[in-house]
């Protein structure tokens, strides 16, 4: 991982590393690189992926009317929000 | 140090972790993120307690999200112990302030905390309680269990809360469960798992053997054996939790609730400054390796093959379980922790995965008692609460 590939993962994750992180990152990033190699210790070309450890099944219901969430009560919590948005700033210039 | 985030109830005896929802009541998860977050409704597991008749006495101080080992970086800071780390449910439940607590283990907090704290912690099967209220992190193996004095309170508040839920598409349909405390130890195998065993310090082990005698002078059968996988495993759930973590910490973005930073020109700036001030640096630290790990050059070879560590790990662990009733291990790698720097949050909590991380890739069920960690076969909570609850009696 270069610093160069680190810049990319801040910006695809929206944060701003100081150097000192981006630092501990590189160093964090080359010690799971290390750790990583564990996993080719085992043969897994016959072993299939588990993505849910207990066994899913779809389950197929009526859609059912409810009352949403009041519009007051969701902006309620919004930083800052207009009578009836959430208000951010101008997107298009 | 701050048990409670927020109090409910001065004569509740339910505590509830702050990444659990309450409606009504602010909820943090332990990060400056979620600033004056107040949900809309409760978690299933909360009503189906408050339901049962049962008051909820507060909110509990949680590390950011559940991340870290037991606490210690939650936004309103540590709680300790006689200059050690403690987990706030676990010191309360010790302390007598709670009768019981709900906690989310997603990589063992809760299980480390109770173990170091002298109390009891049973993670349950996967899906066996809902997780709809929960402040998702790493879905796929973090579930709601219980912190209590001893096995027979956990079992009381557990029979309460698992059962099927439709709110949560990972719900198991059994509709009820009934845990038992009195299967007693005569006659049970019980494995000890010689790569766990070994990695702990010496102090630990000595626990971890006290706690072997007593199930021998129990009547039970105890064999070391050895686990090649368990490494693997340490290494596949930090993976999987730090992927799964990275999408679902992806909405918090300072637009619709919690926190947003005052410093911003554009939506750019909003979005950044507000992530960077208010996540800390294991969380960041989580999410970029998640995003690594799933990026194009990088899935293969890791996130695919952890998935394939998954399954590795749980058709051993079921063949495990044909020959043994438990597996007794120690529940972290130390018997005291005290406070560190943040930037060397993600190895520690990692090194600590390796004795927590099998029954959260797996879905099978943990205990912490007595200082050490059991685990069953799924839907062996019975077998743990009855191990823990014969060990309770004899002192």
């Amino acid at each position: 991982m270069t610093r160069e590939e680190l810049k990319g993962l801040e910006q695809l994750n929206e944060f701003a590393f100081k150097a000192d992180e981006a630092e501990k990152m590189l160093e964090i990033f080359g010690n799971m690189k290390g750790e990583e190699a564990v996993m080719d210790s085992f043969d897994l070309s016959n072993t299939d992926i588990m993505v849910h450890v207990m066994p899913m099944t779809n389950i197929f219901r009526e859609d059912v009317r409810q009352q949403p969430f009041a519009r007051e009560d969701l902006l309620k919590g919004a930083p800052e929000h207009t009578d009836d948005s959430w208000q951010v700033p101008r997107l298009v210039k | 140090m701050k048990y409670y985030i927020s109090e409910i109830n001065k004569d509740g005896t339910i505590a509830v972790d702050d990444t659990i929802l309450v409606k009504g009541v602010l909820c943090s998860a332990g990060s400056h993120i979620m600033d004056g977050f107040e949900p809309l409704f409760s978690a299933e597991a909360v009503e189906r307690l408050e339901k049962a008749g049962y008051k909820l006495s507060g909110k509990t101080n949680v590390g950011e999200f559940g991340l870290d080992l037991m606490g210690e970086f939650s936004y309103y800071g540590a709680v300790s112990e006689g200059g050690k780390l403690a987990g706030a449910a676990a010191a309360l439940v010790k302390k007598g302030e709670a009768k019981a607590a709900l906690n989310v283990d997603l990589n063992g907090s809760p299980r480390r905390a109770a173990a170091l704290g002298g109390v009891d912690f049973i993670k349950p099967t996967y899906g066996t309680v809902s997780r709809y209220g929960v402040i998702p992190a790493a879905c796929s193996g973090e579930q709601i269990g219980v912190t209590a004095a001893s096995a027979e309170a956990a079992a009381e508040v557990l029979g309460v809360i698992a059962g099927h839920d439709d709110k949560d598409g990972t719900s198991l349909p059994q509709a009820s469960y009934e845990y038992k405390t009195d299967e007693g130890v005569k006659g049970k195998k019980i494995a000890v798992i010689s790569e766990l065993f070994d990695a702990a310090s010496d102090e630990v082990k000595k626990t971890v053997e006290a706690y072997a005698e007593g199930l021998k002078a129990e009547g039970a059968e105890v064999k070391t054996i050895s686990l090649e996988e368990a490494k693997a495993a340490q290494l596949a759930w930090t993976v999987l939790s730090a992927a799964e973590s990275c999408n679902n910490f992806s909405r918090y973005d300072g637009v619709k609730f919690g926190y947003r930073t005052p410093d911003y020109k554009n939506i750019d700036d909003l979005y950044v400054n507000t992530r960077t001030e208010g996540l800390n640096f294991l969380t960041k630290a989580t999410v970029l390796y998640g995003s690594n790990v799933l990026s194009k050059g990088r899935y293969f070879d890791c996130y695919d093959k952890a998935l394939r560590i998954r399954r590795l790990v749980s058709e051993k662990m079921a063949e495990i379980f044909k020959e043994f009733d438990a597996v007794l291990v120690p529940a972290c790698g130390e018997a005291s922790y005290e406070e560190y720097d943040i930037k060397e949050a993600f190895e520690k909590t990692y090194k600590e995965a390796l004795f927590t991380a099998i029954p959260s890739i797996t879905g099978i069920p943990a205990m912490a008692t007595g200082g050490v960690q059991l685990m069953a076969a799924a839907f062996g909570e019975s077998t743990l609460l009855s191990v823990a609850a014969a060990m309770e009696r004899r002192g």
